[in-house]
């Protein structure tokens, strides 16, 4: 191995930053070779120099004055974290009172069988059947006219409430909101 | 938050002890002497880290430590108190000092007197030529480049093992020592330029 490619070793020797075996490589070079002895020298030399700076002392005043900027801060950064939450929250507040309002000025609807159509399965069509057979048996019509009066009434619309998890950027703070589907 | 992967991941070096871990939930449900506690007990190493990497720009050192602060403040709900903290504190340090130095292409060195450094109880001539020295020697530290300059910072002069400057760096530990020994010849050389024009 070439002098140079020792340098890199000696860089790293002088501080013990070598494992055990190519340490003893440097060594063994080190006694035989004076110019290596040489700049191994002027290495420590200047990784003492270099250590003396960890000597420096930064006033108190220096630290004094970063730690009051970071705490004078801090509240800025406090309440910047915590107002999206807020306006979610708001948010959410003003979308209810509107649908409570809407629902209590607004007139009643009745629930509308087609709206249900999908959850129930489908009725005979007691009114057709009986207009069918109008024209066919005339003699009928009386009794026809009471098949027509069966109609089954629109079976009653019941679901679970409607629930939306709202999830924040805190996961401590989870928003659930009961959508009542009966118009209650 | 890709320094929080060091917290949350990898093996941890330096398991904090229980007080710091105690300081750490405090500060996250909102404890503001806690999280006092916690930059008191890290500015040191912090600030004279951003210090050197800065090259020895004391404005510019007292802004990162700031900003390393901040940074730590936002992401204190994320951090888990039982993993390596100073690790990722010198990690934070590292790359707001890295982006700092970016923005700013060329960052001036200050004179040491100028950033208010005070030497130790040393007659006169031995307090000059203990500066001298420095000045030397952090124009040295300024002309490595950035990798080589927080390995040897990191390595040399916060005495942070090999190991744990790998894993700040993110990089392999043959990598670190490459960049050190690099590190220590360029300094070594420059010193010894300076030297001979002064004799």
């Amino acid at each position: 191995m070439s002098c140079e490619k020792f340098e890199q070793l000696i860089a790293l020797y002088v501080e013990g930053d070598l494992p055990e075996t190519e340490a003893h490589v440097v060594a063994r070079h080190l006694d035989e070779c004076a110019s290596c002895r040489e700049f191994a020298a002027g290495i420590e030399e200047t990784q003492a120099a270099l250590k003396d700076l960890r000597l420096e002392h930064v006033g108190g005043a220096v630290f004094a004055e970063v730690r009051e900027q970071v705490l004078r801060e801090i509240p800025a950064i406090g309440s910047a974290r915590l107002w999206p939450k807020f306006a979610i929250a708001a948010a959410l507040a003003a979308a209810l009172m509107a649908g409570l309002l809407w629902r209590v000025l607004a007139p009643a609807q009745p629930v509308q069988l087609q709206a249900a159509a999908p959850l129930v399965p489908a009725a005979p069509p007691a009114v057709e059947v009986a207009a069918r057979r109008t024209p066919v048996h005339h003699r009928g019509g009386a009794r026809s006219a009471r098949v027509a009066h069966r109609v089954k009434p629109a079976p009653v619309f019941k679901s679970e409430p409607l629930v939306v998890k709202m999830l924040t950027d805190d996961p401590h703070v989870v928003i659930y909101w009961l959508v009542d589907q009966n118009g209650g | 938050m890709q320094e929080l992967a060091l917290v949350m991941s990898g093996e941890c070096v330096d398991a904090q002890e229980p007080e710091f871990a105690r300081l750490v939930k405090q500060a996250k449900a909102g404890d503001p002497a806690a999280f006092e506690a916690i930059l008191a007990r890290h500015e040191r190493p912090v600030l004279l880290t951003a210090l050197r990497l800065l090259n020895g720009n004391i404005e510019d050192a007292k802004d990162a430590a700031q900003q390393v602060f901040l940074r730590l403040y936002r992401a204190l709900h994320q951090l888990d108190e039982n993993r390596c903290f100073a690790a990722w504190l010198y990690r934070i340090t590292v790359n707001v000092c890295r982006d700092m130095l970016r923005r700013r292409a060329k960052s001036p060195v200050v004179a040491l007197e100028q950033a208010e450094y005070r030497a130790a109880d040393e007659d006169t001539d031995k307090v000059l030529e203990r500066s001298e020295r420095m000045r030397i020697i952090q124009r040295a530290i300024a002309t490595l480049t950035e990798r080589e300059r927080a390995a040897v910072v990191l390595r040399d002069l916060e005495g942070i093992p090999t190991h744990e400057v790998a894993q700040i760096l993110r990089c392999s530990e043959v990598n670190v020592r490459s960049l050190i020994s690099n590190a220590r010849i360029k300094i070594r050389k420059f010193a010894g330029r300076q030297m001979k024009r002064r004799v």
